[in-house]
């Protein structure tokens, strides 16, 4: 991905006015050095809690430290600790279950977002009432969201299960049952973002022009044919975009399991970040759980780079 | 045929209500629950219908097992101090993308995407320790720090700044203006909608940021929102309090419902005009 | 005196005055995590005794900084001492004071009680017997438990009227208890409109009633002198889990999957379940809720009567200033004391510690009122130490994670076993090598 070219340098088309070499030697210095501030300040930052912990992980990981022993129990162990991880049943099913949690969020989430999107994209007055609660749960904070839904899945009791009761169903154990507990949570989860997505899709629908549209309709192609042939394809940056940001939450997010689940029952909904949060703090496995950040972040990168080379080109395309 | 375009309309309008009224029933019931009179046993608890009696007893309850003023304020403290940070490096850093040619513009342009992937929860332990080496633990300030460097901000600025014409830039440059003037009075301006949208981005992401600012946090007087509402729900043993957590939950959520719903139109319309579409 | 000579002495006795009016020490400002169970009117509580020891003294300013579940309180207590900044006073589930002391997190208290004159034997005989283990570590006292618990039988009166059994005689053996159970699960077709049995299967609770079931197997489920050795698959642990498992699925009286503490009691106020088997620690809550007549009992035993304690101790985390320890050696003192215990445990449902609480009038006649919290005081002659191991949490969900399986229907009780106790091992091995099989 190449950075597109930019205005030549500011400050370099003299005033024409005055001396020539200092002035315009100095603005020269200070143009060369001029980017170079400006990215400092966001380089700071960036140095100390995104490039330092990655390096810290990254020697951290090659060391075993067990709990309470006293520092002299430290040792060097190599690739031990990434074996550990490898081999750690836990770490299987959480990857595993992030696997499921992916694919069980992205899909219906997108589909939603660009359904309800082609709903409400016309600004009236009641799509924007509409609007409002589609997006409304984005605003809430995971956790009050999870505590919430604490009690929706509550069994017998709670508003799933009663009202599902009133219909003479009776609701199986939401949260307890390993089997569904994983999909309790991606329901959670759909509800929470398909808003949020849906004010992307909003946006890209608004950028497509009429003439277009009206264009296709002209010809021929009926509302599904619009649809595949002329609206997807314009909206495909739009669809790479939250494509990213939704695989990074995907990854990133674990407030819910901290509150409803804690990875349970038996490790159904544990999570990669939860996983490792688990070993960090729990069990007090520093170098295993450097180990499994490591390698998290691997796979996040490897998911970012190809996604955002994807949304690059798309992009070059649509304009 | 004409039958189906009558019906097809329809049939999605209904759908559509389904659907809204599926994704307003938790808050539906919060609203319900949190004026229903204790009682945490009964059978109808989940009932969407008002109680005849409602009482203003959960809310003094919650008030009572949180300071929630505290909470408010730090909150705003750290969307407010995030957000003013940032506004200044992601102004400064999408500029020097967007205009500046420089050697290992490249490089650094991908070492800002490396921060978009590794989100600082992602890195919590490690940064946890950053955090105490640098003397910021338990204080409001480490909370904020890991994100006061935003890529996500870096690049819509830069997307935002790419977007409007040279013209005005040169036009400036020929009267002698300097680079700081030539950002803050012309192209800080035009690119109001990009700041705009990504300041709604970062307020709602860091007003309802739980697990980090959990770690770093352990003073009551410095807790958060999430923080405190989470204790509500992190509570062992026995039974809940329901009236009183959802009295809790919606005292959380209540400033951004308000805001969003004041500012709906402002929140759609910047949402298209920073050209988020890629 | 010459003119500097009085001034010099004015002065001096200035100075004098200005320190005498001085407060000899500043006061000392001190953190104290604690968590509590049922939050919301417990920690209210809490937060309100704190405020009454500060206005009763000068010398020490407490900070009450509630940290969510027991689990929780532990994480926050030890990544804040990681930090640098550890709390001085926290109130610590009882059995993980074994696990802070082999990390180093927490003091002993030796040296405060012999500065106090006191000796071991002598503090602890104001408490009751079954607690001492889990409050000293290798012969040193390491935690004041303030509040504490055991499992309780809680069950519905008006169900045992209904299904014809005598509620003054609840089940008191394993035998009784599936009798009684089966008679109270109501069945409608294929539906099943109330259960006779639920216990809390979440994470620490569930490893809690498992250790109930095998002591009351007559097993010891982990050694109570050794924090390397756990006994999951011993016969009378394998029983333990082979019951639970019978109850889902061969008797059919409890439901399948993990239903967490808040929802087990929930079910049982709207009727929906006969018995359930919680701690004594919701006595008060459940009193408060439960609309209809309901009573306790003694959990049911198969070989020979015998509950864990549970509950929470008082400790001092390492790493504070010399002054900062006084003033948490001196809060503790206070909130252990006998009227202070005396009433939070009339407030909760745990029982006081100490014996002498219930020597004292308002316990007495608040016992005459509510037999109920007399059950698990009785209960106390029959109670053992609560499961402490090194790296307690992650042994004890070895155990957790393996049954809420069988809970699930995913394994069989043996295998899980099995797998638990290969977990635990694995877990203690590095302890283990450190001490027991670490040989001249």
């Amino acid at each position: 991905m190449a950075v597109t070219d930019a205005a030549p340098e500011i400050g370099g088309i003299n005033s024409g006015a005055r001396t020539v070499s200092g002035l315009a030697g100095r603005r020269r210095a200070q143009a060369r050095v001029l980017p170079y501030a400006l990215l400092a300040p966001s380089l700071i930052f960036l140095g100390l809690f995104t490039y330092l912990p990655v390096i810290r992980v990254a020697i951290e990981s090659l060391y075993d430290k067990p709990h309470g022993l006293g520092d002299a129990a430290a040792r060097f162990v190599g690739g031990d600790n990434y074996a550990r991880v490898l081999g750690d049943p836990a770490f299987r099913e959480a990857a595993g279950n992030n696997l499921v949690y992916a694919l069980g969020t992205l899909i219906p989430t997108l589909i939603l977002a660009l359904a309800f999107a082609l709903a409400v994209q016309r600004s009236t007055r009641f799509n924007t009432v509409l609007r409002t609660v589609l997006f409304f749960p984005s605003l809430v904070p995971l956790v009050a969201a999870a505590s919430l839904f604490f009690f929706i899945f509550l069994p017998g009791v709670g508003l799933l299960d009663y009202y599902l009761g009133k219909i003479g169903i009776e609701g199986p154990n939401w949260l307890g049952n390993s089997d569904l507990a994983l999909w309790s949570v991606i329901g959670l989860t759909v509800w929470k973002n398909a808003g949020y997505y849906m004010l992307f899709y909003i946006a890209g629908l608004q950028n497509i022009s009429r003439d277009t549209i009206e264009a296709a309709t002209i010809d021929g192609a009926n509302a599904w044919q619009r649809l595949r042939y002329v609206i997807l394809p314009a909206l495909a940056p739009t669809t790479s975009f939250v494509l990213v940001i939704a695989t990074i939450n995907v990854l990133t997010s674990v407030d819910h399991v901290v509150v409803l689940t804690r990875g349970g029952p038996s490790n159904a909904t544990n999570l990669l970040l939860y996983y490792i949060f688990q070993t960090a703090h729990e069990n007090f496995d520093y170098g295993k759980a450097a180990a499994a950040t490591l390698m998290s972040v691997a796979v996040l990168l490897a998911i970012s780079l190809t996604s955002m080379r994807v949304m690059e080109q798309g992009g070059r395309g649509a304009t | 045929m004409r039958l189906r375009r009558r019906l097809a309309p329809a049939l999605g309008a209904a759908l559509l209500a389904a659907m809204a009224f599926l994704w307003v029933t938790p808050f539906l019931w919060t609203l319900v629950a949190s004026f229903r009179p204790e009682g945490a046993g009964h059978a109808d608890m989940a009932s969407l219908v008002p109680d005849l009696d409602p009482t203003l007893e959960n809310f003094r309850n919650a008030f009572d097992s949180g300071t929630f003023g505290l909470y408010y304020l730090n909150t705003v403290i750290v969307v407010g101090g995030v957000l003013a940070m940032q506004c200044v490096t992601v102004s400064l850093a999408g500029y020097a993308f967007a205009r500046l040619r420089f050697r290992g513009r490249n490089l650094l342009f991908y070492g800002f995407l490396l921060q978009l992937m590794l989100v600082p929860p992602a890195l919590i332990v490690p940064n946890l320790r950053t955090v105490v080496d640098l003397g910021l633990y338990d204080t409001l300030a480490g909370v904020m720090a890991p994100y006061f460097a935003s890529a996500f901000g870096t690049f819509l600025m830069r997307q935002t700044f790419l977007a409007i014409p040279r013209d005005f830039e040169e036009a400036a440059a020929i009267d002698g203006a300097p680079w700081w003037a030539v950002i803050w009075y012309v192209l800080l301006p035009m690119a109001r909608p990009g700041l705009v949208a990504f300041a709604i981005v970062s307020v709602t992401t860091h007003w309802n940021e739980f697990l980090w600012p959990l770690m770093v946090i352990n003073d009551p007087a410095k807790q958060t929102l999430t923080i405190g509402l989470a204790s509500f729900t992190l509570g062992a043993e026995s039974g809940k309090e329901w009236g009183v957590l959802a009295a809790g939950t919606l005292l959380v959520m209540a400033p951004l419902a308000v805001a969003f719903v004041a500012f709906q139109r402002r929140f759609v319309d910047s949402f298209v005009f920073s050209g988020v579409k890629g | 005196m010459s003119v500097i000579g009085r001034l010099s002495a004015g002065a001096l006795a200035l100075a004098i005055a200005a320190t005498a009016s001085l407060p000899v020490a500043a006061q000392t400002k001190i953190d104290f995590f604690f968590p509590v169970p049922v939050e919301g009117k417990l920690a209210r509580e809490m937060t309100r005794l704190v405020k009454v020891y500060n206005d009763s003294q000068k010398d020490v300013a407490v900070t009450a900084v509630y940290t969510g579940s027991y689990d929780d309180t532990k994480l926050k207590a030890q990544a804040a001492a990681k930090a640098g900044k550890p709390p001085s006073v926290v109130l610590m589930s009882a059995n993980f004071i074994t696990d802070l002391k082999l990390s180093g997190d927490i003091m002993s208290l030796e040296p405060q009680l012999q500065a106090d004159g006191t000796t071991r034997e002598k503090f602890l005989a104001d408490f009751w017997p079954a607690l001492h283990a889990n409050a000293t570590v290798d012969g040193a006292l390491y935690g004041v438990p303030f509040h504490n618990s055991t499992p309780l039988l809680y069950y519905n009166v008006d169900h045992f009227k209904e299904a014809g059994l005598d509620p003054a005689k609840p089940p008191r053996t394993w035998v009784e208890l599936v009798d009684a159970a089966k008679k109270l699960t109501k069945r409608n077709g294929d539906k099943v409109e109330r259960y006779g049995f639920l216990m809390a299967e979440g994470y620490d609770y569930l490893g809690w009633l498992m250790s109930a079931f095998t002591m009351s197997n007559g097993g010891r489920y982990f050694n109570e002198t050794y924090g390397g050795e756990v006994y999951y698959d011993a016969p009378s642990t394998l029983g333990a889990a082979r019951f639970v498992e019978d109850l889902v699925f061969k008797h059919k009286v409890m439901p399948q999957g993990v239903t967490e503490a808040g929802g087990v009691s929930t079910e049982f106020f709207a009727g929906k379940v006969s018995m359930i088997l919680v701690s004594t620690g919701s006595l008060s809550f459940i009193r408060e809720n439960m609309k209809t007549p309901y009573n306790v009992a003694f959990v049911p035993y198969n070989v020979s009567n015998g509950v864990p304690i549970g509950g929470a101790s008082l400790v001092l985390f390492n790493g504070q200033s010399e002054e900062s320890r006084q003033a948490g050696w001196k809060f503790i003192k206070w909130l252990s004391s006998a009227e202070v215990l005396g009433g939070w445990s009339r407030f909760t449902g745990y029982f006081a510690p100490r014996k002498s609480a219930y020597e004292m009038a308002e316990m007495k006649d608040f016992l005459a009122k509510n037999p109920d919290a007399k059950v698990a005081l009785d209960q106390l002659p029959f109670a053992r130490p609560w499961f402490a191991t090194y790296q307690t949490v992650a042994v004890r969900k070895a155990m957790e994670d393996e049954m809420q399986a069988v809970l699930n229907g995913k394994k069989k009780a043996d295998q899980a076993m099995k797998d638990a106790q290969k977990k635990a091992d694995e877990l203690m091995r590095p302890y283990v090598e450190q001490t027991a099989l670490k040989l001249p």
